[in-house]
């Protein structure tokens, strides 16, 4: 095992971990912070990937940029654990559960599949780096990339009707 | 002149449109409009008719296949129409009897409502549109087609007066005595359909004088026929619906119930003969059955007292002639009957519904008498109808029956024997009812005697018609033994029926029959106006009491058909039907409303929940999906 | 590619016509009239006339199905803003907001029928849904409504969730978007049928197939009734197209595998969206559920995938949408949406009874509607496998049971005595609904005159 394995594992773990603390945290403040703990591992996994831009991009819009975001909505409204509201203890349990027994099946069923590739690719392509992706952008997904503008578009004109006042 | 032929499919169009307008537009029409359209259409198939008899006439024949009708696997039937000699002698007698029976009806209904006089009108050119599609199809099925609607339009005509539940039940007997006779037909056509593979008469015709048809098949599928025939022309076991359809309008008994529609059966043999000359089995059962209902009916009506009745059973009685001339091989005999028939029936029941007007719907002739010094015209028209029907020389009946009479007596003198006491009987009941209904005292109400009139001339108009017709309309069919070349019937019908085989009797015995059958029939005229001139009422007792209750066969067919089908019909409704089917009905109704109950609950509105339960679906689909799935 | 840039153009026009036009007739004219023009230039596509050349790098592909379906969704909603424009203004303020929505909508339906790629797949999805949320929660002071929008969020990223880890394992698996690369996958690994399965589910979640339609009665009648009837025919139609090309041209030969899933959630959706339906009090929901059973229906053309369902799943999404848009038409005008709301309908207005009855006849498939020979369609396909006959059967007893709560609302209308309040009706609106209608029995007589347009 060397270090990029260790690194591998090491951020996996944090990634899950974060991850469930972010559902299982009864303070909002708390979660948000998880999560951004989950994006930084995230991101870590792209450098692993040799994706330096997309690791960048990761921290700086959502770690950054959504998650303050959050975190002002959130203090804005005044939200902690006192406003989280009651839930069926076994609903909760049930749901545990459940979502446990789908993850055994998952890593069941996916455990004998054939991924035999390296866990990390560092100095290896050069996809990751910002000119590549931008080349790939603009020339073989040029058409999704213009059309994604009409979802973010979408989405501003929805915020705008749901936001402003009547 | 080709163009005839052509365009024949206006002569039933010019009848559906008259059906369409007057049915759509019945509250909307006049009284005069509804019949101006109504008899105006007939009259354009009727103009149409003559163009195209006149075009048959010259040697053109035609067959029509305007569009693919059924086509299923390797069968497909043509929606063709065949113009030939008998269709076109068969569009005359239709359209123009019909048209003069429209004519009629305009002024005999005339006290109806508008909206109800309009439905009377869409009826008849409905029915008529129907009659035409039976004689002008080119195949079975067509002519399948249109037996079934004019059963339909005979079901709703005869049910006209709807509010009456006794006029109900004749239109309803009609109707599934009627079916009966379909159910046959339907059979027969499916048989010819396995073994020739096709419906059109030429194909069918041109396979049995190929003799490709087994014995069997040909017996089996002329005897079927037959049984449709035997429905649709009221002959014994299936004739109970015709007298009791005489609930109907006077005009309609007199153009569906006399002149056309009872006469489809007839058609249909005449048409189908290439088949029937191949079956003596079946020659011999139609010749005995034919005779056995004229001879039947011609008794009962020795005894029936409404004057509607009268002329029913008299209809049966020589529908039995003509069936005995099909079974006798002279189809042309046939075909000439149905003609003079169609004449002289239509012209006696229009004549009885110029009675029936002038009494006030008084349909009994026991209360009638002496009426021929106030209905002169009705009264000599009936006369010279009378005289038609019992075959006197040289009214046109006199001609037709002879030719069955001589047929008869060309297969057997049996069956000549019984035939003449048939139409002697014949002679003797129409006399009889002439007597009583005109001459003598008049033994009804004052009301009615004061009431009583002359109908208007649209009534009398076609009377007169008819009349004319009945004296000349044998001419086309004068034997040869009388007039060399007078039997122009027979050359013009050659190409569709071949001539008549049969042991030629010499021109002698031929003078003798019609001498005997003439001076027979004057003398019954004689005896019954003895016995009749001056009726008095009297209660039939003995022998006279059965007659008069029709040998009591409706009751039989009420015993033994009609009542055990009622019980079990209510054993079904009242078992059956409430514990089984409606247990399971009901049953089903509850388990889906239960359920629905039940799965309503399953729609908490919590997401968790929702999630919840798709999670667990798709551990399920991905558990069997991996790990139990092979 | 037509319709798709000038739907996203007119996205654009109809966000800057409210602010500069101060008369909402005027907005909801260019509107009608932009609907009409994309209509136009589909059809002309569709003769061959494309006016932009774009190389999508085998992302998309506008193939007659694609532009056929294409036409029937503009149709839709051509007729659907015909009928209801005027009420879609009575949501809220932002009226030309909901049409400019309306029309990005258009867009995703226009790269969902036509995709070659999952990337463009996803994208489609995406168009579709996150207006859709919007247009859920546009009544504002409507407490269903904002609870139905977060709902109709809330699991809807959770379907979005679904379809992304199934796209990822797929890329995983394949090394490529395209559907058929995907296609050409010889011996699929359990990576790949893993991710299979998961697009399966969350494409049942669009379409709203049980166990995934939980989402449906809620949001239907939460929302604004005029965009439930979009969301419940236009939307969903599209994604059954979606389901269908994804499945036939990326899991094509994966058929064995996945073609008993489908069978099972066919039978579950029409047992629970028929069943359900029966005990509704509000038309409303009963069209929800009805929505979900009518899905169970088209789910058939899925489990058969050959020609004949094709064909079918176009016939059924116009029968289906025109039918559906008709009956919501009239249901906006009602005071009230329960059964008793429609009682004695016929005898005040007897036009609007006897055009709902018709479509209510097509969606119940009786006879000479197209509602029947579209279903008649849909079963000949599923016999045409020659297995599972049973869920043919099932379907056949579900149609049954879907008479009972279609002709409810027949029974209330024309057998039952009832006020049903003052309905004011333009004359545009009636005739609209009268074309509905005769639309709806031509195509069940002649259904070619839709189909022909498909081969010639």
């Amino acid at each position: 095992m060397n270090v990029t394995q260790i690194l591998f594992w090491f951020l996996s773990v944090l990634a899950l971990f974060g991850a469930l603390m972010v559902v299982t945290s009864k303070n909002p403040v708390h979660s948000v912070l998880w999560l951004i703990a989950t994006f930084f591992s995230i991101s870590g996994h792209y450098i692993l990937l040799n994706a330096q831009f997309l690791a960048i991009v990761n921290i700086i819009v959502y770690a950054g940029a959504i998650m303050v975001l959050f975190l002002f909505v959130i203090m804005l409204m005044n939200l902690n654990k006192t406003t989280e509201p009651k839930k069926n203890r076994w609903l909760k349990l049930a749901g545990g559960v459940a979502g446990g027994c789908l993850l055994l099946v998952f890593i069941a069923a996916l455990k004998s599949s054939e991924i035999t590739q390296q866990t990390a690719e560092v100095k290896t392509g050069d996809i990751g780096l910002i000119k590549n992706l931008g080349r790939e952008l603009f020339s073989t997904y040029v058409v999704p990339f213009e059309i994604s503008s009409i979802l973010f578009l979408s989405a501003m004109v929805g915020a705008v009707v749901i936001g402003k006042k009547e | 002149m080709q163009n005839a032929l052509q365009i024949a499919w206006l002569i039933p169009l010019f009848p559906l449109l008259g059906f369409l307008i007057n049915g759509l537009g019945r509250k909307h029409l006049s009284k005069s409009a509804i019949g101006v359209i109504g008899s105006g259409v007939i009259l354009a198939s009727f103009v149409m008719s003559i163009w195209v008899f006149l075009q048959v006439k010259d040697g053109n024949t035609h067959v029509a296949d305007y569009f693919n009708f059924i086509s299923v696997g390797d069968l497909s039937i043509p929606f063709a129409f065949q113009l030939d000699q008998l269709s076109s002698l068969f569009l005359l007698i239709i359209t123009g009897v019909g048209f003069l029976i429209h004519v009629y009806s305009a002024s005999y209904m005339h006290e109806e409502k508008t909206e109800h006089f309009g439905r009377y009108f869409s009826y008849l050119n409905l029915f008529v549109f129907s009659m035409l599609l039976l004689v002008m199809g080119g195949n079975y099925v067509i002519m399948f087609i249109g037996w079934e609607g004019v059963g339909l339009c005979s079901y709703l005509l005869i049910g006209y007066w709807f509010k009456k539940a006794e006029y109900n039940k004749a239109a309803n007997k009609a109707f599934i005595m009627n079916r009966i006779g379909d159910l046959a037909f339907l059979i027969a056509i499916f048989w010819i359909i396995k073994k020739v593979g096709n419906v059109n008469y030429h194909d069918v015709f041109q396979f049995a004088g190929e003799n490709k048809f087994s014995t069997a098949d040909i017996t089996g599928i002329t005897l079927l026929l037959f049984v449709g025939a035997t429905g649709k022309s009221a002959q014994i076991p299936l004739y109970t619906w015709l007298p009791d359809a005489m609930a109907g309008p006077t005009p309609v008994s007199a153009l569906i119930h006399a002149a056309t529609m009872v006469t489809a059966g007839i058609y249909m043999i005449a048409r189908s003969n290439v088949l029937y000359s191949l079956s003596h089995t079946t020659m011999n059962i139609v010749a005995i059955v034919g005779l056995a209902t004229a001879l039947l009916a011609a008794t009962i009506a020795l005894k029936q007292n409404d004057i509607k009745k009268v002329l029913a059973y008299s209809t049966v009685s020589q529908l039995g002639f003509m069936f005995l001339a099909l079974g006798t091989g002279a189809y042309v005999a046939a075909v000439f009957h149905v003609m003079t028939h169609a004449f002289f029936k239509a012209l006696l029941f229009l004549g009885s519904g110029s009675v029936i007007h002038a009494m006030g719907g008084e349909q009994d002739i026991r209360n009638m008498g002496g009426l021929s010094k106030k209905l002169s015209v009705t009264y000599f028209t009936f006369l010279v109808g009378c005289i038609a029907i019992a075959g006197i020389p040289p009214f046109s009946g006199f001609f037709s029956k002879d030719a069955i009479l001589l047929s008869a007596f060309e297969k057997s003198p049996v069956l000549y024997g019984i035939a003449l006491f048939t139409a002697l009987l014949t002679a003797f009941y129409m006399f009889r009812l002439l007597f009583i209904t005109f001459s003598g005292k008049f033994r009804g109400t004052h009301e009615q005697e004061h009431h009583l009139h002359e109908s208007p001339a649209a009534m009398t108009i076609p009377l007169i018609i008819l009349a004319v017709l009945s004296i000349i309309g044998g001419f086309v069919g004068i034997p040869e033994a009388l007039m060399h070349g007078g039997d122009k019937l027979s050359a013009f019908l050659s190409p569709v029926i071949k001539p008549h085989e049969g042991t030629p009797v010499s021109h002698s015995t031929e003078y003798g029959l019609m001498a005997l059958s003439t001076v027979l029939v004057i003398a019954m005229i004689i005896a019954a106006w003895f016995k009749f001139r001056n009726y008095q009422r009297s209660e039939a007792a003995g022998f006279g009491k059965v007659l008069e209750n029709k040998w009591y066969v409706d009751e039989l067919y009420d015993k033994i058909i009609v009542n055990p089908l009622n019980k079990f019909g209510g054993f079904l409704n009242s078992f059956i039907e409430k514990f089984v089917i409606d247990g399971v009905v009901n049953g089903v109704g509850r388990i889906v409303n239960y359920s629905s109950r039940q799965l309503r609950l399953l729609q908490s509105g919590q997401v968790g929940s929702y999630i919840f339960l798709m999670v667990l679906s798709m551990l399920v689909v991905f558990v069997l999906q991996f790990f139990l799935r092979k | 590619m037509n319709a798709l840039i000038l739907s996203a153009v007119l996205g654009v026009i109809m966000m800057f016509s409210g602010v500069m036009l101060k008369q909402k007739s005027a907005v909801r004219n260019i509107a009608i009239t932009g609907l009409f023009l994309l209509l136009v230039v589909n059809i002309l596509e569709m003769s061959g006339m494309s006016f932009f050349r774009i190389n999508t790098a085998g992302m998309m592909h506008f193939d007659r199905f694609s532009l056929l379906f294409n036409c029937i969704v503009f149709f839709s909603t051509f007729v659907y803003l015909l009928l209801s424009a005027r009420d879609i203004e009575k949501t809220g303020n932002y009226y030309a907001e909901y049409f400019t929505l309306i029309f990005f909508i258009l867009c995703g339906v226009i790269l969902v029928s036509s995709f070659q790629s999952l990337l463009i797949l996803f994208l489609g999805i995406e168009i579709i849904s996150i207006p859709l949320y919007i247009l859920t929660g546009s009544d504002k002071k409507n407490l269903k409504s904002n609870e139905a929008s977060l709902k109709y969020f809330l699991l809807g990223a959770f379907s979005t969730g679904l379809m992304l880890m199934g796209i990822a394992l797929i890329y995983g698996s394949v090394g490529s978007f395209s559907t058929a690369q995907i296609n050409m996958t010889e011996k699929p690994g359990a990576l790949m049928i893993a991710g299979m399965i998961l697009l399966l589910f969350s494409m049942s979640f669009k379409v709203s197939a049980a166990p995934f339609h939980f989402w449906t009665p809620d949001v239907y009648d939460g929302a604004p009734t005029v965009f439930t009837s979009f969301m419940a025919t236009i939307v969903k139609v599209a994604a059954f197209i979606a389901f269908i090309r994804l499945f036939g041209e990326a899991f094509g030969n994966l058929q064995p595998q996945w073609q008993i899933w489908i069978a099972l959630i066919t039978a579950a959706t029409l047992f629970i969206g028929n069943i359900t339906a029966v005990f509704q009090q509000s038309v409303k929901r009963m069209l929800a559920y009805s929505s979900i059973a009518q899905a169970g229906f088209m789910l058939l053309s899925l489990y058969a995938m050959n020609a004949d369902a094709k064909e079918g799943l176009l016939l059924y999404s116009a029968a289906y949408s025109l039918a559906t848009i008709g009956i919501f038409a009239v249901l906006i005008k009602m005071n009230d949406y329960t059964f008793d709301g429609f009682n004695g309908l016929a005898k005040y207005q007897p036009l609007l009874a006897a055009t709902t009855t018709i479509f209510l006849l097509s969606l119940a498939g009786i006879p000479l509607t197209a509602g029947f020979i579209s279903k008649f369609y849909m079963l000949k396909a599923a016999v045409a496998t020659g297995r599972h006959l049973w869920l043919v059967i099932f379907a056949v007893l579900m149609a049954a049971v879907s008479v009972y709560y279609y002709f409810r609302v027949i029974q209330a209308m024309y057998f039952k005595e009832g006020q049903p309040g003052i309905i004011t009706t333009s004359p545009v609106f009636k005739y609209t609904l009268v074309v509905l209608a005769a639309l709806i029995i031509i195509l069940g007589i002649f259904p070619n005159l839709l189909l022909n347009w498909y081969y010639f």
